[in-house]
């Protein structure tokens, strides 16, 4: 039998939702112990046994809501299973966040210290690799900066490299593989594979398929909280995309899918003009206001509002949401709408399909989740690209030598001078 | 050896129940370190005068409560700057443990549900960056002291041993608000009415001794502040040694303060990732 790194048995996590957000002392001296807010559970984790075996990659996949993240944090010791039984055996390190808890007054070597203990790093062993820590994230020259000068490049980096010089047993990983520009992915992936080798465990959980199949040998599906398949990364990865075509699901015949708990559901999503009149189609460059039409059965606070675009091919293109554009949303109860407005449509001429979601504050209970249910055509206007899908708005400059070479036997471009 | 410690502390777990956390908390102590070190280096360098912020503002308060009972209403205690200057940074202690406490777990949101860790650090550590900043203040209180004509004695060799009684108490102080802050929002709101409350109840600008003998008796019991500052006063102050059984007594209470809070915050504390 293998070495055993991380083991769950029947483990279910519920949460509670509470609906009224904030329980206050008031409320509680008003109304006793009996507790008359209504309240509604909800399994996030339904049920998953699960053995990682030491030493194996592990890939764990499954949609927005699926319960990934809950599982991760349950074998990171974030979350208490509601039922069953959750062992690690070594040194667990989670990097749900790359530089949790980074202050940004102290400088880089500060920080170094403090990340480092919250990893469960020793003073002695952050000192004695320190210097390798700064190498890795190529941060030689900014280490006694103030970390607020840092770019955020920098700053995962940073966050990176401590992470790996923790040492953990089993490294926990939520989408952070993905930092930095190319040679900083290409040099996490090289570590992975080294830490890998070295008989370590990983678990890693992402929204990239190809990141999962190129690193991890094994996978999990999580579908509605349970496990849809496990085994073979590659075979798991095989049968997750086929479901997510549109008549694969075979639930509630082909077509867009929806899912959510409902407390507020979209009611309309149209793309409209000034006067707020639906428009047929978009146009590359001009402004574009999309509105959302929502019901709210309940008050809801803080939820977020998320779109996305996919290129016809099922690309996913961009995935903004009124949270990571910094527009928080206090709260919605009965009818209303949002709009979301791109000043300037970075898309080119073709048939984009959109995303529309309603989720709870922390993005992770889907209230009413439109998965790739609306089109949206753009045309082509002022702006004549007519390669790939995006515009990025780019400008060529022609930059002439000074002095006219006299002798040159042709004249090629034409000159602005004289 | 270690394997050892850890059959120990196994079974220790399982038999006593605030063992674990206590451990826990040992575990953690270079996590606690590196926060107080944090909480120090981001105060102090934001303001070059960071310390004279932990001072300024006892400072000021005696210069007021001086002016009030020397001319306005003389209490006739002699020297009654140092007095209540002793009282006032003591005060300054717990009063930035509790409005601080409360903020500890709700405002580290972030991390409680992103990592790992001991989560008794972060109140505790808040004690303890608190405390370095009151025995830092202590340094000016006693040099005032001096220059007044209070002669302290050897008996400051005692300071450091009450000083950590103290940070004992305030450590379960700091964990029970951090704890109840989470689960009712609104103490945060009546933390401040309850602070000035306390300081009037609690014998900053009098001394104990000018109430009655039953009462003085109800306060030392109630308001475990009360004997801190009592002794801090009697070290430097009037340079008397303070009563074994009494330091006992503190001692006792404190540890009844911290397996209360300890208790209350590990009961909890598996919850807190979904709550905050």
């Amino acid at each position: 039998m293998t070495d055993v790194a991380v083991s769950l048995r029947a483990v279910s996590k519920r949460f509670t939702l509470r609906h009224e957000g904030q329980s206050t002392l008031r409320d509680f001296v008003l109304r006793g112990f009996r507790n008359p807010r209504t309240r509604e559970a909800f399994w996030a984790v339904r049920d998953v046994d699960l053995e990682i075996p030491r030493g194996v990659p592990y890939g764990i996949i499954g949609a927005n809501g699926s319960g990934k993240s809950t599982l991760l944090k349950l074998i990171a010791g974030i979350l208490r299973p509601t039922t069953g039984t959750v062992r690690t055996r070594g040194r667990v390190a989670a990097l749900l966040e790359l530089g949790a808890g980074f202050h940004p007054d102290l400088s880089g070597r500060e920080n170094i210290h403090l990340n480092g203990s919250l990893l469960g790093m020793d003073r002695r062993s952050i000192a004695r690799q320190l210097e390798s820590i700064v190498a890795f994230a190529e941060l030689e020259r900014f280490v006694d900066m103030p970390l607020r000068h840092f770019s955020s490049g920098m700053t995962v980096r940073l966050g990176f490299a401590i992470a790996i010089h923790a040492q953990p047993d089993i490294l926990i990983a939520d989408e952070v593989l993905s930092v930095g520009d190319e040679s900083f992915q290409r040099r996490c992936i090289d570590w992975v594979h080294q830490y890998v080798a070295d008989g370590h465990s990983l678990i890693l959980v992402s929204h990239s398929l190809s990141l999962i199949e190129a690193v991890c040998r094994q996978a999990i599906w999580m579908r509605g909280g349970r496990v849809a398949a496990s085994g073979d990364a590659a075979a798991v990865i095989d049968r997750y995309h086929r479901s997510s075509l549109p008549q694969g699901e075979g639930g509630d015949s082909a077509g867009p899918r929806r899912w959510g708990t409902g407390e507020a559901v979209i009611t309309s999503v149209r793309p409209i003009d000034d006067e707020g009149e639906t428009i047929e189609h978009a146009v590359t460059g001009e402004s574009l206001r999309i509105r959302i039409g929502y019901l709210a059965s309940r008050r809801v606070e803080s939820p977020q509002f998320g779109l996305a675009l996919h290129a016809s091919d099922g690309t996913h293109l961009a995935g903004p949401n009124s949270d990571l554009c910094n527009a928080p949303i206090a709260e919605i109860d009965g009818v209303g709408s949002v709009d979301v407005v791109f000043p300037r449509l970075p898309l080119l001429a073709g048939l984009y399909r959109l995303t529309v979601a309603i989720y709870d504050r922390h993005a992770t209970v889907a209230y009413d989740h439109h998965d790739r249910a609306y089109e949206l055509r753009v045309e082509n206007g002022a702006i004549r690209e007519i390669y790939g899908s995006v515009w990025l708005g780019a400008m060529w400059e022609h930059r002439p030598a000074r002095r006219r070479v006299q002798s040159h036997p042709m004249r090629t471009a034409p000159s602005s001078g004289s | 050896m270690s394997l050892l410690l850890d059959a120990l502390d196994t079974q220790l777990r399982a038999r006593a129940p605030l063992i674990a956390p206590v451990s826990d908390l040992w575990r953690s102590r270079e996590l606690l370190r590196s926060f107080v070190a944090r909480d120090l280096k981001a105060r102090y360098r934001n303001s070059t005068l960071g310390f004279l912020w932990s001072f300024g503002n006892p400072l000021l308060l005696t210069v007021v409560f001086t002016i009030v009972f020397t001319t306005l209403l003389p209490q006739n205690v002699p020297n009654y700057h140092v007095f209540v200057l002793i009282g006032l940074v003591t005060w300054n202690w717990f009063a930035a443990t509790v409005s601080g406490g409360v903020h500890s777990v709700t405002g580290a949101s972030h991390l409680i549900r992103k990592v790992a860790f001991t989560r008794e650090t972060l109140p505790v550590s808040l004690v303890l960056s608190s405390g370095v900043h009151m025995v830092l203040a202590f340094i000016p209180v006693l040099l005032i002291a001096v220059g007044s004509g209070v002669r302290p004695s050897g008996l400051l060799l005692l300071f450091p041993l009450v000083v950590a009684i103290q940070a004992v108490f305030l450590s379960g102080v700091a964990l029970l608000l951090a704890c109840a802050n989470v689960y009712f929002r609104d103490i945060e709101s009546i933390v401040d009415v309850a602070l000035l409350a306390c300081f009037f109840l609690t014998p900053v600008f009098y001394a104990v001794e000018s109430l009655t003998t039953e009462n003085t008796r109800l306060m030392y019991i109630l308001n475990p502040m009360a004997s801190f500052i009592s002794t801090y006063r009697l070290l430097i102050y009037h340079d008397a040694p303070p009563a074994p059984e009494f330091i006992l007594r503190m001692a006792v209470q404190s540890l009844l303060m911290f397996a209360i809070g300890l208790a209350v915050f590990r009961w909890r504390s598996g919850d807190l990732a979904e709550v905050v």
